[in-house]
């Protein structure tokens, strides 16, 4: 009989596959801030270009959400992780920059400076 | 970011502090200044980063350089040719994305995080709050399984105790003691409460929490109960947190089906659920008295304490309350020890504390930092100052329970202690900044009308005491203060703090009293000389029209009482007796002809 913290570690090992499975690995990771705060600002119709996005086969990106990350006052935020390079988090977000960090950083990999918060 | 300046992080977990890392920073330390690097290196210290086996652990970013193993032979190397010259060390590097490594991302933005430390906040906006696999892939419920494995309830309640950990909802009761005095009761059944009514005007610390990380409240409470001997909790949250009672129904529903919650948790003998219970709104449900009587079906109304809720709770059995952050921390304390945890804070307030940082500030924010972070660290490096060019006046902590403390307050250290002593208090962690704009009497008696309106009616003190209070300070702010009003405010907040039944009247006064010892010049002002010095309070505001005025007549327009008159394009003039001082001209004007006298 496994003990609990053993069965807590299988878990995780099983968890951390699951997250794989759904392409974590992928080159690039996408994170939409969906905070209360978040959404009022604007970040659901955010979220839906790069849902639509990915559904029309823009791929090897990692799309989820994230709660608060503490900017208030530069939401919606997105925030693209990719391996091997610094974190960018770009911040007032709506669908015209979301169209545009998709077609620019998530396709052609130009960090779009001026939307970067630092 | 400037491209030449770093910010390294060191590993400060047991593992790696046992390997040296405490010494890394010292030796660190030496050599930025060798260099003159320290104005553009910062150093942060993280929770364990999860590498054990290759520490100490050093991270630089812009970069997110991993070096592992690091001795202090390697320091002056990696500030030389690193931080120098910008060439990475290869040798040192770990080349590795551990899923649970991904929580030093948020420190991308280093000005914003540089000073903070993220403990109760560890996970969010890192993970999918939604995801009960992003939360277990970090580490997740380790602390839970820890203590139903390795620990007995009286090993768990000794390491929360041993932590220092105190009540994050404002009072900062000691939370071992209060979990050691729940346990002591021989009566069952128990419960865990965890109070998520966030009321205070300015605060969304728990929403956020919640919304960001709720597994983390789920974990500590199952500890909780686990360490007293409780089988139920109940999360009390208002009914105006949809989103967070969302993931937090989600997170109780995906710990289930995992056997992290229910019967027999993880196959041994400890059982334990818990249940959401919606609040309506009221302020006083807050007080844990008040919250009880509403999960129980009755009117949100304290009543006295002793009997404390440890031994009289819900439904009159013995009861565990804690404050959202109060049980996001113990996961933390569980898994990376008591002494780990007794290294940050000081000497009286052990760990960090969430703000919401709101008001008259550049960056707004949800932050953590250290317990004896200073209020000008909070305000000025990671608030990044006030916005405008704007003069600071005052920061308001405690919310409508709190005080308002002028500028040479700003380098009080924050813990429960000194800024009782500087005359606010911790409160749950709302901060509001006030520039030279606001005006402090309509500041308190925006907070009193809260406090006033909230108040549940149940004893005199408060109900009819902050009524009274309310009416002289409406009154100073219309520019019928009497003299003698500022002698009658602090005589009836001193009744109203000694003789109120709970914490919502014992409180009630604070802004009040706080902002009389602060700013009593602005009280002799509105009363004597019939002034509002912020020009904030309307009807000790009267308006003149300039020469820069081109007679455009939009002023004349709008006023609802026709006060203003003059032909087109000639400078038009405004009678005083007839003005009623509602500010539409001032509003209106294009040309900045109209001031504020």
């Amino acid at each position: 009989m496994p003990t609990p913290l053993e069965l807590i570690k299988k878990k995780r090992a099983e968890a951390v596959s699951r997250i794989i499975g759904k392409g974590y690995l992928s080159t690039k990771r996408e994170y939409v801030g969906m905070a209360t705060c978040e959404i009022a600002a604007g970040s659901k119709d955010v979220m839906e270009v790069f849902q639509k996005a990915v559904s029309r086969g823009l791929t090897d990106v990692y799309l989820s959400q994230k709660g608060c990350a503490g900017r208030c006052n530069l939401e919606p935020t997105v925030e693209v992780i990719e391996a091997g390079k610094s974190p960018v988090k770009y911040g007032r977000v709506d669908k015209d920059r979301a169209q545009q960090i998709i077609e620019r950083h998530l396709k052609n990999g130009e960090i779009i400076k001026e939307w970067v918060i630092d | 970011m400037d491209a030449t300046s770093y910010r390294i992080i060191l590993c400060d977990g047991t593992s790696c502090i046992n390997k040296g890392s405490r010494k890394l920073a010292a030796v660190l330390r030496e050599q930025l200044d060798k260099h003159g690097l320290t104005d553009r290196v910062t150093i942060g210290l993280s929770g364990c980063l999860g590498m054990c086996e290759k520490g100490p652990i050093m991270v630089v970013n812009p970069g997110y350089t991993i070096y592992g193993s690091v001795t202090e032979n390697d320091i002056p190397q990696i500030v030389e040719e690193h931080l120098v010259n910008g060439d990475p060390i290869a040798r040192l590097v770990i080349q590795e994305d551990h899923l649970y490594n991904r929580f030093f991302r948020v420190f991308g933005d280093a000005k914003f995080f540089g000073k903070q430390m993220r403990i109760t906040l560890r996970n969010c906006g890192i993970i999918d709050p939604e995801s009960i696999d992003d939360y277990l892939s970090l580490r997740g419920y380790e602390a839970l399984a820890k203590a139903i494995t390795d620990m007995t309830p009286e090993q768990v309640i000794a390491e929360v105790e041993k932590s220092g950990l105190r009540g994050r909802g404002g009072a900062g009761f000691p939370t071992g003691r209060k979990w050691k005095l729940t346990a002591a009761e021989k009566r069952t059944p128990k419960y865990v409460i965890c109070n998520a009514d966030e009321g205070d005007p300015g605060a969304f610390m728990d929403r956020s929490a919640i919304e960001g990380d709720p597994h983390t409240v789920v974990e500590g409470m199952a500890i909780g109960g686990y360490a007293i001997g409780a089988q139920t909790g109940v999360v009390y949250i208002r009914a105006e947190y949809p989103l967070a009672i969302k993931r937090i129904k989600r997170a109780i529903e995906d710990a289930r089906a995992h056997g992290l919650l229910g019967k027999n948790i993880l196959g041994s003998n400890f059982s334990f659920d818990i249940e959401i219970r919606l609040g309506a709104g009221a302020f006083v449900c807050g007080e844990e008295t008040a919250l009880i009587h509403s999960i129980e079906g009755a009117r949100g109304m304290p009543r006295p304490r002793p009997p404390y809720p440890a031994a009289v709770g819900l439904f009159g059995q013995p009861t565990l309350i804690n404050n959202v952050e109060t049980w996001a921390n113990v996961p933390v304390i569980i898994l990376d020890g008591a002494n780990w945890f007794r290294t940050i804070g000081t000497e009286t307030s052990k760990g960090t504390k969430v703000f919401a940082l709101a008001g008259k500030v550049v960056n707004t924010g949800l932050i953590e930092v250290p317990m004896g972070t200073t209020l000008r660290e909070i305000i000025y490096d990671i608030g990044g100052g006030i916005p405008f060019g704007k003069r600071f006046k005052s920061v308001q902590t405690g919310g409508p329970s709190g005080g308002c403390l002028p500028e040479q307050y700003l380098d009080t250290p924050i813990d429960y202690e000194s800024l009782a002593k500087a005359g606010s208090i911790m409160g749950s962690g709302g901060m509001i900044v006030i520039d030279e704009d606001s005006c402090m009497v309509d500041v308190a008696r925006f907070f009193l009308e809260f406090t006033q309106d909230e108040s549940c009616g149940k004893c005199t003190p408060c109900r009819e005491g902050t009524k009274r209070m309310l009416e002289i300070l409406t009154r100073i702010t219309e520019g019928k203060g009497r003299p003698g009003d500022i002698e009658n405010l602090e005589r009836l907040g001193g009744m109203i703090k000694k003789a109120s039944l709970c914490g919502l009247g014992q409180s009630a006064p604070n802004p009040v009293l706080s902002t009389i010892k602060n700013f009593r010049q602005e009280y002799e002002e509105h009363i004597h000389d019939k002034k509002c010095r912020a020009k904030a309070c309307k009807r000790l505001v009267s308006y003149e029209i300039g020469e820069k005025c081109v007679g455009c007549g939009a002023c004349r327009r709008v006023c609802p009482v026709n006060a203003i008159s003059g032909s087109p394009k000639s400078r038009h003039l405004l009678d005083q007796n007839k003005c009623v001082r509602c500010g539409m001209c001032f509003n209106t004007c294009k040309f900045e002809a109209i001031a504020k006298v």
